[in-house]
């Protein structure tokens, strides 16, 4: 079969879904019939599409957290505290690493090991090998919406078994959930599989279940320029469309220049949008944004700080929902009372700042306008390299380095562009690869990091990016040179 | 300028973190190393063979998603049973899940046979510092 942006028939979807469900012995717990009557018993209240079309109308933003553990006993006792402690509004799980490539042997080591170790020894819940009977004993014992969060570029298996389980939202994508995630998956093989995914949501909404799918939009989370990961997320979101999702979250992650995380959401919601309605796609769609996917300081009351700033952003551009950092993030994996209290900070932050929205400006405008003609140059060669066929348009826009993600594992990725702050900290491109933008857009972004480089009185250079790597864990948002610290 | 000295480094186990792989790849070169990196999701396997491959004198191990634990074990006995009896071996990153007491992780790890183990946050110069010492290239 022949990779195409072309919803799956159904004798594609379920001579697929064969396979897929003998992946591992869990997957003999799944029925569709069985799982859509359960899905339809699941109360507003723990709806994903319902409670973020509630925010959307309401315009409150919502706090998520990431949290999850090898045990499912654990896994409860710590969603639990979550809710009741931290005032979540919306639950995850997130999904251990093994799981995300699919090494579900190693999980059982992983399973085994906690138990006689007393603490968790994954860093995430293998939802795969608990199955549908596990994780539907997740979802019976909270009392919010509950979604997976993970990093899976096969995760058909994965998402039968979570939405069957009434967990109603998935994280993910073809190209968001490989690219930053794997090493050496070819891209055509993660969006065939994500298109999989995708039909499962849309296949549901066929028999009335709106379920929500939320491409990961932070990608490496390193310093990503708005305008790739914007483009990255509305070719998601279209691929998604057209195997019938219905109820959309685009993402980003917060960059850290305020002007340009708000034209950043907005752009990627007027942009989105128009893509949507070009292709005659009728999607309810919401927003995400993440606190600061980088190097956080280690110090807990710093990280505080980071994660008001990012709560901050995220209202002042009208997210829908901001995923929640900890006091921890330097060291790893929180405790359950610290991913409690980064969420108390962040709502506390978010209601204090309720109602109110960064307003329209010269500036503001500029950035917005910026951003979708940068995201359009990429969008227009992706469909130009494709045929007007945007999953081929993909692939090929990859190969070509059209589509580039900076610091990505994957060799699929050609990794030539580099990103740098400007003198105000906005994220713009110090080398620009294959990416097919025009040259005033290019002298533009040029200009910002010379005006950078004169400030700082050294050249213009890959030194700028590194500093700026790690100048958010040392206590700024600019990486400058020692000698200005 | 090249001080003669090969390291293999990489980032064991299901993880992907890619970023501070790339930066010690960077950091490692300019301080005269020829630099073998496997990248990210590297089993221990790979790290052995790309050290025989290459005649290196040092293994470097990333981790930062928390399953360092189980990732690095038996990876000493590894060494040893394919011939790099006396291989440097460091590791280093968020290494266990959770905010644990660096000290008691530090033993962990040790007692499994690395030379030296680096708590998250670690500056890469430092460890390169103490990779010059343990390869006597002089300062």
């Amino acid at each position: 079969m022949e990779l195409r942006n072309k919803k799956l028939t159904h004798d594609e979807f379920f001579k697929q879904r064969e396979e897929v469900l003998r992946q591992w012995p869990t997957g003999a717990g799944v029925n569709l019939e069985e799982a859509a009557e359960y899905l339809k018993k699941v109360p507003e209240h723990k709806q994903f599409s319902k409670k973020l079309r509630y925010a959307k109308e309401n315009g409150i933003t919502l706090a998520q957290p990431r949290a999850g553990v090898a045990l499912v006993e654990e896994h409860i006792n710590l969603l639990r505290y979550l809710q009741n402690e931290g005032e979540a509004d919306l639950l995850p799980s997130t999904i251990d690493s093994y799981t995300r490539q699919n090494r579900y042997n190693e999980c059982e080591v992983g399973i085994e090991e906690s138990k006689k170790a007393g603490r968790s020894m994954l860093n995430g819940f293998p939802a795969v090998n608990y199955g549908v009977e596990g994780c539907r004993r997740v979802y019976e014992a909270v009392d919010l919406p509950l979604q997976a969060r993970h990093g899976t570029p096969d995760a058909r298996l994965l998402s039968e078994i979570i939405h069957a389980s009434g967990w109603t939202s998935n994280e993910g994508g073809g190209i968001s959930y490989n690219i930053p995630y794997a090493k050496s998956v070819p891209v055509e093989k993660s969006i065939r599989d994500w298109q999989y995914c995708d039909r499962l949501v849309g296949i549901y909404q066929e028999m009335g279940i709106e379920l929500n799918r939320e491409p990961f939009g932070p990608l490496t989370g390193t310093l990503v320029p708005p305008s790739m990961s914007n483009a990255v997320a509305i070719i998601e979101g279209l691929l998604a469309a057209e195997q019938g999702v219905k109820n959309l979250t685009l993402g980003y992650g917060q960059c850290g220049n305020l002007i340009q995380d708000v034209a950043a959401i907005r752009a990627l919601v007027e942009q989105a949008e128009e893509y949507f309605k070009m292709y005659g796609y009728d999607v309810y769609l919401t927003t995400v944004f993440h606190q600061w996917m980088g190097g956080f300081p280690h110090d807990e009351s710093k990280a505080f700080g980071v994660i008001s700033w990012g709560s901050a952003t995220a209202a002042l551009a009208g997210a829908t929902k901001v995923i929640v950092k900890t006091p921890h993030e330097a060291v790893g994996i929180p405790t359950k009372e610290a991913n409690a209290a980064g969420i108390k900070a962040t709502k506390q932050t978010l209601n204090l700042l309720r109602g109110q929205r960064l307003p329209e400006s010269k500036e503001l405008k500029a950035e917005i306008e910026l951003i979708k003609a940068e995201t359009k140059c990429i969008l227009d060669k992706v469909f130009e390299l494709g045929n007007g066929d945007l999953a081929v348009g993909t692939v090929k826009a990859f190969e070509a380095g059209v589509l580039d993600i900076p610091f990505a594992p994957s060799k699929y990725n050609a990794g030539q562009i580099i990103p740098a702050r400007d003198n105000n900290g906005a994220v713009r491109y110090l080398e620009f690869g294959n990416i097919p933008f025009t040259k005033e857009i290019k002298d533009y972004n040029r200009q910002l990091l010379e005006e950078r480089a004169k400030y700082e009185g050294r050249p213009v250079s890959f030194q700028m990016a590194v500093d700026d790597i790690f100048a958010v864990g040392k206590g700024v948002l600019v990486g400058r040179p020692e000698n200005m610290r | 300028m090249q001080n003669g000295k090969t390291v293999v480094i990489g980032v064991i186990g299901a993880d992907c973190h890619a970023v501070g792989n790339k930066i010690i790849e960077h950091a490692l070169k300019e301080e005269g190393f020829n630099v073998v990196n496997i990248g990210v999701l590297s089993p221990q396997e790979d790290f052995i063979n790309a050290a025989i491959e290459t005649n290196a004198d040092a293994i470097l191990v990333s981790s930062l998603y928390g399953h360092g634990e189980i990732d690095c074990r038996g990876f000493r006995e590894k060494c040893n049973e394919a011939g790099l009896k006396d291989i440097i071996l460091y590791v280093g990153g968020n290494l266990v899940v959770g905010k644990q007491d660096w000290k008691e992780v530090e033993k962990r790890f040790l007692d499994m046979g690395f030379n030296r183990a680096y708590p998250p946050g670690t500056d890469i110069k430092l460890s390169i510092k103490d990779l010059k010492k343990d390869l006597g290239i002089e300062e």
